[in-house]
């Protein structure tokens, strides 16, 4: 991919432009590189994450297929894309309109201030865009040494476990103080949900192999701020787009395009909560009550940002509209509001992932490696689960047992590279709990 | 060009490599049918996404081999986890588009399926063909104006007509020149097939399922050998007729059966619309082997040796099991025609054993 394109005048004079309305509204983002992409180099820089350099993948490919495919049965169209760096590097479609790249540019100031600004951000790598050429170099070597089919072997399997992470991890490390980018040591420490980084330490590992599993533990915890913050990142980017656009930024003829725009970007598919519409409510409802924005959005992520923020009144205005009619529990009589916002909480609480950690390693038997599953009422869908189980099980070059809740029944599946079995136990009852 | 290109080509290798795994179920099942188009199959294919811990219900039980990460199961899990939407993309299950042609090749691979040698050396002049020439008459609306100017120019400096401080060029009627269509010989690759079905009352919905399955694949194969493939569908019972693709599968009558019904049409087709001369001919005939009187079997050995074999590049009689049926037909014709060596008979007695009868059927190479 090459970079570096220089935008055209009139795109340039808009960015200069709506830079200046953020600046002066108080946003302060890191310097924002726009790049102006044909449709075709837009879908496989999105395949990449936003990254025009990542070590080889079919998954990407794969991505690349599914967005190119959404591409021309004009399905799904790609508005923004906005990479955490610094400088932030964000992506113009060409065949965008010229209000829909204003619109885009403003959303990107918002995004930018957000990833400077936002605590949960602080400890991410911020030259992230030559960390990911530099380990997609080392992947390169290591398929040089040692071949294609085993670098994607132990890739994929990595991948299967790449959610085994402790998404608070990084900010423990930031506040004790050690430096930008942490979570780069491994820990044998237990118990911990930092799975990849205990196998960074303890598992029988080749050279090649440990050098991949840093490589994309890394991208892990890297990613990892972007799924806590969904909600409050876009809704705050979309205020902004909002707020600058009808600020003053918009000529009088672009005003129903904008609107049109701005609508069907914040538009509900039922039964799938919009987190661009959720976020954006619970931003103006902040404006609302006359709070300090800046303040909120240096703190917060989703679960506390909305904990915060929404009562039963705003969900009473606000929860079918973004989509979130599914939370409420079905019942007579008055609609549970208190129910619903726990729902959510729950369901955005860990990233939205299940809460799964390693708690004990048998030293002295088979070295087998003994995972529980945080339950929270909702159940591991165990098909997945068993196959994810062996890739780890691989991984460790051992055992794997995982305890965790089906239907109510305590749980122990004992995977080992091949073969998964599943045993009943009332021990899964009370340590998943 | 670019990166993901070499990212995207591991990804259809991946893929191809799954199919490829999963052929032999493909053929033995009739899976494939309801999902092609005009130019490629859409596959589904569940286990190439990556195992990870998720949310999700349990209720359909695990059911086993293919089951286990099967559809409503992942459908639901990820529908569970939406929480988070808008991040997570795909909600169904991944389709991957695979060209017949593709399909073709890996068929052939897995069955060791030689490629169709041509029958004489005949081509084929056809009238398309591109605008890439020029010629010196032509309507208006193919006037190559870049050209026509050219030579204007050109005459009109050679002459000394050229004035600098009045640039003006005036083509006449010979600076013009016409786009041109170039004509190109092709060769010859036109081929009709006629499946040919008895829809007697012994053909049950499992052997119209196995006629269904070996037609398609057959069709596949044949279209990959052919640029122009046509595809003719005949039932018969006691009388024989022509009909569409639904009424060839779903069609059931009762009565007697007269294959020789469906030879005498199969040969009238011949005759009026597909001539040998034009023609790669592969009339395919499926049946339960029972016949309603030997006379009638009779006939059509003499059909086949007379007139039919001659015309055509194979003859295809595939015997379906069936409870009622005595399998004679089969015996009949091998008996028969023991050296003739353009027809190809198979029986069939379960899925399973279609790869075989399909291999019999093309492995011939004609």
């Amino acid at each position: 991919m090459h970079l570096k394109r220089s935008l055209p005048a009139a795109l340039k004079y808009q960015a200069v432009r709506v830079e200046e309305a953020a600046r002066r509204a108080g946003l302060d983002g890191y310097e924002v590189e726009f790049e102006l992409l044909p449709p075709d180099a837009l879908n496989a820089v999105a395949a990449y994450g936003g990254f025009p350099v990542r070590y080889p993948s079919w998954r990407f490919g794969m991505e690349y297929e599914r967005l190119e495919k959404g591409h021309r049965w004009g399905l799904s169209r790609i508005y923004e894309l906005v990479v955490n760096n610094d400088p932030a590097y964000a992506y113009l479609v060409s065949s965008n309109s010229l209000l829909e790249q204003k619109l885009v540019m403003a959303h990107v100031f918002g995004h930018a201030d957000f990833f400077k600004h936002n605590l949960w951000f602080a400890p991410t790598d911020r030259k992230m865009l030559d960390t990911l050429a530099s380990d997609a170099t080392k992947v390169r070597r290591a398929i040089d040494r040692v071949g294609q089919e085993r670098v994607e072997t132990f890739v994929d399997r990595v991948l299967s476990v790449e959610t085994l992470i402790d998404p608070y991890l990084p900010l423990r490390e930031w506040r004790a103080g050690a430096a930008a980018g942490a979570g780069t040591a491994g820990t044998s420490e237990l118990p911990t949900y930092d799975v990849l980084g205990f196998l960074l330490e303890r598992a029988p590992l080749e050279a090649f192999e440990r050098e991949v599993l840093g490589c994309l533990r890394r991208e892990a915890y890297y990613f990892a701020p972007q799924r806590m913050t969904k909600i409050a990142n876009e809704g705050w980017a979309s205020y902004w787009h909002s707020r600058l656009l009808t600020g003053g930024l918009l000529e009088a003829e672009e005003i129903v395009d904008f609107a049109d725009c701005h609508s069907s970007a914040t538009a509900c598919a039922p039964g799938r909560l919009n987190p661009y519409k959720l976020g954006l409510e619970c931003w103006r409802s902040a404006e609302r009550r006359g709070l300090d924005l800046f303040a909120l959005r240096r703190a917060h992520n989703d679960v506390t940002l909305l904990d915060t923020l929404i009562d039963e009144e705003f969900l009473e205005r606000e929860l079918a509209s973004c989509g979130g009619a599914r939370l409420l529990p079905e019942q007579e009589g008055p609609p549970d509001y208190a129910a619903a916002k726990a729902k959510l909480l729950q369901e955005l609480s860990w990233g939205g992932l299940p809460q799964i950690g390693l708690v004990a390693v048998d030293e002295a038997g088979e070295r087998e490696l003994q995972l529980v599953h945080r339950h929270d009422g909702r159940d591991l869908q165990l098909a997945q689960a068993r196959e994810t189980l062996k890739a780890l099980a691989a991984l460790w070059g051992g055992p794997v047992h995982l305890l965790t809740i089906e239907n109510g029944q305590g749980r122990r599946l004992v995977a080992s590279a091949d073969e998964v079995r599943t045993l009943e136990t009332r021990e899964a009852l009370q340590r998943c709990a | 060009m670019l990166r993901i290109d070499a990212d995207r080509a591991r990804f259809r290798e991946i893929v191809r490599g799954r199919i490829r795994t999963d052929l032999k179920r493909y053929l033995s099942t009739g899976e494939l049918i309801g999902r092609s188009g005009n130019h490629s199959v859409s596959i589904p294919l569940p286990q190439i996404e990556l195992p990870r811990f998720v949310f999700g219900s349990n209720d359909e039980g695990s059911g086993a081999g293919q089951g286990e990460s099967g559809e409503s199961g992942d459908a639901k899990a990820r529908a569970s986890a939406s929480g988070q939407a808008g991040e997570d993309p795909g909600l169904h299950i991944l389709e991957v588009e695979v060209e017949f042609d593709d399909l073709a090749q890996m068929l052939g691979e897995a069955l060791a399926l030689p490629k169709i040698e041509p029958r004489g050396h005949k081509t084929m002049e056809t009238e398309s063909g591109r605008y890439s020439g020029l010629r010196v008459h032509g309507p208006e609306s193919l006037r190559h104006f870049r050209r026509s100017f050219k030579n204007a120019l050109k005459r009109t400096l050679a002459s000394g007509q050229w004035d600098p401080a009045r640039p003006c060029v005036w083509p006449e009627r010979e600076d013009l020149r016409f786009r041109d269509k170039k004509s190109v010989r092709k060769p010859d690759s036109s081929a009709v097939v006629v499946h040919m079905m008895d829809v007697s009352g012994s053909m049950g919905r499992e052997q119209k399922e196995i006629v269904r399955i070996q037609a398609f694949w057959i069709d596949t194969w044949l279209r990959s050998q052919y640029r122009n493939l046509e595809v003719v569908y005949v039932v018969h019972d006691a009388v024989a007729k022509v009909v569409d693709q639904h009424t060839f599968f779903h069609l059931r009558e009762s009565g007697g059966t007269k294959i020789s019904s469906a030879y005498e049409l199969c040969l009238r087709l011949i005759r009026e619309q597909y001539r040998p001369e034009d023609w790669n001919i592969y009339p395919f005939h499926y049946s339960d082997g029972d016949n309603w009187s030997a006379r009638d079997t009779e006939s059509c050995v003499s059909l086949l040796r007379d007139e039919l074999l001659p015309r055509v590049n194979q003859f295809c009689y595939g015997q379906v099991k069936s409870a009622h049926g005595s399998g004679q037909f089969k015996k009949d014709l091998d008996a028969a025609l023991p050296s003739a060596d353009k027809l190809v008979t198979a029986a069939v007695g379960e899925k399973s054993e279609i790869p075989e009868s399909i291999k019999a059927f093309l492995g011939r190479g004609r």
